[in-house]
């Protein structure tokens, strides 16, 4: 595995998170991401936060 | 969302305006052709109202008038010079940058995403619409364009890297830095206040 993805800040897992919306990600960096996440809670809200973006996003553009 | 007196199609259909300019900024990058689009869609809508048949949302039916303006406007550029300038292709190299101001140096964030109270029920808040809306509208020009196209549009990440003729690296880089700021932005005027838990 790669060094720069074995262990991640949240600088970097924040951008895997935000990544994983425009491309699939590769098994190490859903591994290393997933370790991330058991231990960070703030990373953790800033992936319900980007569901929340999405969903949000996709409700704006009909209107209600 | 902001929603009018149904009896007067005139203010409904205005309501709808910050979207319709925000879309045609999108496509077109420029304020004067946007307001123009829109403008014309406007007024072809409130001719045509009576075709409204309801079967979509009137903001779905303002936004399929608009587009043919919008592509009208595009085809007219075309002809007048070759291409858009790009208004942003200096700041391209400082994205990467840009990102120290949302982390320190060891990779923390500097501001932490705090855990948000019942989002879903936001989305029933005419008021949390308007907040959405000027959260949008404070984003940088480039990260709001692409951030619209992919998120409120559904686009596809390359084709709007190679529309806005940046690289795939820093497209992914303009898209987390909009999302960052856009999740500041309603946390600080909408989750993370008291006025949040009393609706």
């Amino acid at each position: 595995m790669p060094a720069e993805i074995e262990d991640l800040n949240c600088r970097r897992a924040s951008f895997l998170l935000s990544l994983a919306c425009e491309r699939p990600l590769s098994a190490d960096e859903v591994r290393a991401l997933k370790a991330h996440l058991d231990e960070c809670l703030m990373c953790t809200n800033f992936e319900q936060q980007l569901r929340f973006l999405h969903d949000c996003s996709k409700k704006f553009r009909t209107g209600t | 969302m902001p929603r009018a007196s149904a009896t007067d199609p005139r203010a409904e259909i205005e309501s709808h305006r910050p979207y319709l300019v925000r879309y045609a900024l999108a496509q077109l990058r420029d304020a004067e052709l946007a307001e123009e689009a829109v403008q014309e869609a406007l007024v072809a809508a409130l001719e045509s109202i009576d075709g409204f048949d309801k079967r979509s949302t009137l903001r779905t039916w303002l936004t399929s008038i608009l587009r043919f303006k919008v592509i009208d406007i595009q085809r007219r550029i075309v002809a007048e010079r070759q291409r858009l300038p790009y208004d942003e292709a200096g700041a391209a190299a400082e994205h990467e940058a840009w990102l120290d101001e949302m982390f320190d140096e060891t990779g923390h964030w500097r501001s932490p995403p705090q855990a948000w109270n019942d989002p879903e029920a936001a989305l029933e808040q005419a008021r949390f619409w308007e907040v959405f809306e000027r959260c949008l509208a404070r984003l940088p020009a480039t990260g709001g364009r692409v951030f619209f196209k992919r998120e409120v549009l559904g686009e596809d990440t390359p084709v709007i890297c190679r529309d806005e003729g940046i690289t795939d690296s820093n497209c992914w880089v303009i898209l987390h830095r909009a999302r960052i700021l856009l999740r500041m932005c309603l946390e600080q005027h909408w989750f993370g206040t008291e006025a949040s838990d009393a609706r």
